[in-house]
């Protein structure tokens, strides 16, 4: 379970970010099912090399989204209720985020939003053909 | 809550030379803090303030509310950053020292750190390498499992593996609810072990803060125009820390509100506005270039 996290502590994003996007991500792509435990914050700090605090938080955060459910005594698990629509809602906030970057990217770079959509129409159909040929 | 460090408007004068200017840092329990500073900020001084080896001129310096007495060394440790190990004693010898004077040592944690840094206790320290000496005076800061961590430069002299052993050391001390605060001149580690960070220079606290909270807050925002702009007032805006202009690219270090600030960038006509994140090594360079020592 631990070599699933990593983060990268020099980065400008704050670690617990960073920790949060990796527990949401590991749940989306189905590396953490519901039920499944979590390492402790003083393991995993301690496998990753970082502050305790910043895992707490992280959990902390986790927690309030209703991702995670913490038992005091027992430890951290990913809920599992409403784990479809969480596992969905989480898919879709990993896809934006890599969105969002690549969209910064493309106006950093002097894209409009015309070229920009023309790109990912591309793109999409490179991934999707089936679906660009059921529309055409 | 009572914070467990608390330096409280701590100023040290040498004469006419003011070593620390009116420095007030709070570490909560359990927390790492990280000094930093360019040479001769006043990181050291201040440690030495801390624990009584310089006599302060003003301010104050608590641990969980209460003065320095002579029952705060038993959970306290304090590693220099000039070696106070005795030249012609062994190793074990040193350990011996701590054995008889705290309660708290723990031999079997102290062989355990022996071994971590690969120590000979048999070897007079006048034997021992610089950082073999920085070892043993970690090997004595830890052993008694301190609650309480004053450490200075902990890592200097030491090779890259030990230097990771450091951190570890730091990461489960806290972990298990001790308090630290720590200098290093190298910013990765205070950026892995630290929670909190203070940067001091010429004795003065510039930017202090939640780490993450400070990356979060502190921020570039990147503007090209189509001219090289003219930013008048741009400069007195009090989100802004400092402006680099290179013809038409501006970078401003933004303090808070950088989605604001880039807001109002793009409405002085800029085509192309960028927040970027700063590491801490970029923070630190940011806030010690934006002040005057």
């Amino acid at each position: 379970m631990p070599s699933a996290f990593s983060v990268d502590p020099r980065s400008g994003v704050p670690v617990y970010l960073q920790l949060i996007e990796q527990v949401k991500r590991l749940i989306a792509v189905g590396a953490l099912a519901a039920g499944e435990q979590l390492p402790t914050v003083r393991q995993l700090a301690v496998d990753l090399t970082i502050n305790s605090n910043t895992v707490g938080r992280a959990y902390r955060d986790l927690e309030r989204d209703g991702v995670i459910e913490t038992t005091p005594g027992r430890g951290s698990f990913v809920r599992s209720n409403g784990v479809v629509t969480d596992v969905r809602r989480n898919l879709a906030d990993v896809a934006r985020t890599t969105l969002e970057h690549a969209v910064r990217e493309g106006r950093t770079l002097g894209l409009d939003a015309q070229e920009l959509r023309a790109l990912f129409d591309d793109i999409l159909q490179r991934w999707f053909p089936e679906a660009q040929e059921d529309k055409a | 809550m009572t914070p467990t460090i608390e330096i409280d408007r701590l100023t040290k004068r040498y004469g006419e030379m003011t070593a620390v200017d009116n420095l007030t840092i709070r570490i909560p329990k359990g927390s790492v803090c990280g000094l930093l500073g360019p040479n001769g900020a006043g990181k050291t001084t201040t440690f030495k303030c801390m624990l009584g080896i310089a006599p302060v001129s003003w301010g104050m310096v608590r641990f969980d509310g209460v003065h320095l007495a002579p029952q705060t060394f038993e959970r306290l440790a304090y590693v220099p950053e000039t070696s106070m190990l005795y030249e012609w004693m062994t190793g074990a010898e040193h350990l011996e020292v701590v054995r008889r004077s705290y309660a708290r040592y723990d031999s079997a944690r102290a062989a355990e750190l022996t071994a971590l840094f690969g120590l000979d206790p048999r070897k007079k320290v006048g034997a021992l390498s610089k950082g073999q000496r920085t070892a043993l005076m970690l090997v004595l800061a830890f052993c008694t499992r301190p609650e309480i961590l004053v450490l200075d430069e902990p890592a200097s002299g030491l090779d890259p593996e030990h230097q990771r052993s450091v951190l570890d050391l730091v990461i489960d001390a806290a972990a298990g609810g001790a308090t630290v605060i720590f200098s290093s001149h190298q910013i990765t580690q205070v950026e892995r072990a630290a929670d909190q960070l203070a940067i001091i220079k010429g004795g003065r606290l510039i930017l202090e803060g939640d780490l993450d909270s400070l990356k979060s807050s502190e921020r570039i925002v990147e503007a090209i125009f189509e001219q090289p702009p003219t930013l008048n007032g741009v400069a007195n805006d009090p989100r802004v820390r400092r402006i680099e202009q290179s013809g038409r690219v501006v970078r401003v270090h933004v303090r808070h509100d950088s989605e604001g600030f880039a807001r109002m960038l793009a409405s002085l006509g800029s085509k192309r506005v960028e927040i970027l994140d700063q590491s801490l090594e970029e923070l630190y360079l940011s806030a010690v270039a934006s002040t005057v020592g």
